[in-house]
């Protein structure tokens, strides 16, 4: 597990002098912001009709708008990952390191986590506004960071496994593209079907996973499907990973 | 000491290597010899760990390099064709970071040494990026004998160097013989003749001479011609 934590540290320190870090950091801080601000905007004039909800349950479980720029980003953020190792050349001298298959894959998946949480860690101003203005149900906002990390766990998993199969970072993006985007959509179905097809894409819920975390409601349903999802994807990696010494 | 069995690897249905078997005992320097596309390259990336053998054996000082890799590996330095390097860390970060990799005790010592031996000392502080390419090969060179393994093997090392830079190169090989094993591939035949004990000469994946330059009555260069007569354009080229 050394090796995995110098690949780790390798990753996080080839991201953050890339001017790519920096694009995605400010336009997901600029759209946030906006959102937010609208949302704020919202509630102030709709005092009596807002109910239950405040404008932080609105952002993090209100909305598609929520998971736009995510379905965006995540491919970006996780198509480097291994493609680019692999456009480089350099998975060559990394595989030829004495280290493993599973320590490369775990400290790049560490890696995606960490660039994960410090995409979110400023929107920490957001409850720090609202609890100025007003009071704040830091329950509900624990519980909305961690249903984040979660889908954190399982988007970065995804991305991680597509950059492993791709042979280009391009390619590597458009299929998390795909993946997600087809997973948000199936989500989708929760509010239009019915029966057996609406217990399945309630499942899966992108949307119903953070309206049930913004209220503070911990579901395991949806922790069992991001960990399951996550497990897979990192698993396939390394499989992956390890089959291409014989392609 | 390097051991290979009747090893072969296809890509598909091409053969890329044909039952080659070799052996190089510790310290000796030898040179793997073969036109373009002979299967040089994919012999060595099945040597390292990088590339699974279709069939056939490989052990590293005893070590079986296919069930063992992890092992074998760490007994080797390896500097790929091309030299791919991380472009965007500064060449003594890149050092430190193999270093770690590998699992080198004290890192910090073995990036002043094999800085030094590589004579890139004084590009310490630049990125790997903004280098010549004969400054990227030295920190390839650097970057195989960090953990000071005990075998090396390099994919043809000296394309890209300058003349002074190519003989720089071949005496700090030549000051390896008796310590270290080294494979080197390569087409230059001048190479061979001024730093290999011995040479194994590869045509079309297949081994088609293994012998000791300056032995054989004709030159080195006819030696070659003659073997590798039906690639003999494709090189020239």
């Amino acid at each position: 597990m050394r090796s995995a934590w110098v690949v780790l540290k390798r990753e996080l320190g080839s991201f953050f002098v890339s001017p790519l870090a920096y694009v995605v950091l400010t336009s997901w801080l600029v759209w946030n912001g906006v959102w937010f601000w609208m949302l704020t905007e919202f509630y102030a004039r709709n005092a009596v009709s807002s109910g239950a909800s405040t404008p932080l349950s609105g952002f993090f479980g209100g909305s598609a708008l929520f998971f736009i720029p995510l379905l965006v980003f995540v491919p970006v953020l996780t198509m480097r990952l291994v493609a680019a190792e692999k456009q480089a050349g350099t998975i060559e001298t990394l595989m030829t390191a004495p280290i493993s298959e599973s320590s490369v894959i775990l400290g790049k998946y560490a890696a995606s986590l960490v660039i994960w949480c410090v995409l979110w860690l400023p929107t920490l101003v957001y409850a720090w506004i609202m609890s100025q203005h007003g009071s704040v149900d830091w329950g509900a906002v624990t519980a909305s960071y961690f249903g984040i990390l979660c889908l954190g766990a399982y988007f970065m998993a995804v991305g991680l496994l597509m950059s492993v199969l791709a042979p280009t970072q391009i390619v590597a993006a458009v299929l998390s593209f795909v993946t997600l985007g087809v997973l948000f959509t199936v989500g989708i179905g929760e509010f239009v079907l019915d029966g057996t097809a609406r217990e399945v894409c309630a499942y899966v819920s992108m949307l119903g996973h953070m309206q049930s975390f913004a209220k503070g409601v911990i579901d395991t349903r949806y922790l069992v499907f991001d960990l399951t999802l996550a497990v897979l994807a990192v698993g396939l990696s390394i499989g992956a990973l390890k089959a291409r010494r014989y392609g | 000491m390097i051991e290979v069995e009747r090893l072969s690897r296809l890509y598909g249905s091409r053969i890329a290597v044909n039952d080659v078997s070799f052996r190089v005992e510790p310290g000796e320097i030898v040179g793997f010899l073969g036109p373009n596309g002979a299967g040089k390259s994919t012999t060595l990336r099945m040597l390292t760990g990088y590339l699974a053998p279709s069939s056939g054996a490989i052990r590293i000082d005893g070590i079986d390099a296919v069930q063992s890799s992890i092992r074998a590996r760490a007994r080797m330095g390896y500097m790929p064709e091309g030299v791919p390097l991380y472009r965007d860390m500064r060449v003594h970060e890149y050092l430190r970071h193999r270093g770690q990799l590998k699992g080198v005790p004290d890192v910090a010592a073995a990036v002043d040494r094999c800085l030094e031996l590589a004579g890139v000392a004084d590009a310490r502080t630049r990125i790997v990026g903004q280098l010549s390419k004969g400054y990227r090969q030295r920190v390839g060179l650097a970057e195989a004998l960090i953990a000071d393994p005990p075998i090396l093997i390099l994919d043809e090392p000296t394309s890209g160097l300058d003349p002074n830079q190519v003989r720089q190169f071949r005496e700090l090989v030549r000051s390896f013989g008796g310590k270290k094993t080294v494979l080197l591939s390569t087409h230059i035949l001048s190479e061979v003749e001024a730093v290999c004990d011995r040479v194994i000469i590869i045509r079309e994946g297949q081994k088609v001479a293994d012998l000791v330059p300056g032995d054989a009555e004709t030159s080195l260069e006819e030696v070659f011609a003659e073997l590798t007569t039906a690639n003999a354009g494709q090189e020239a080229s």
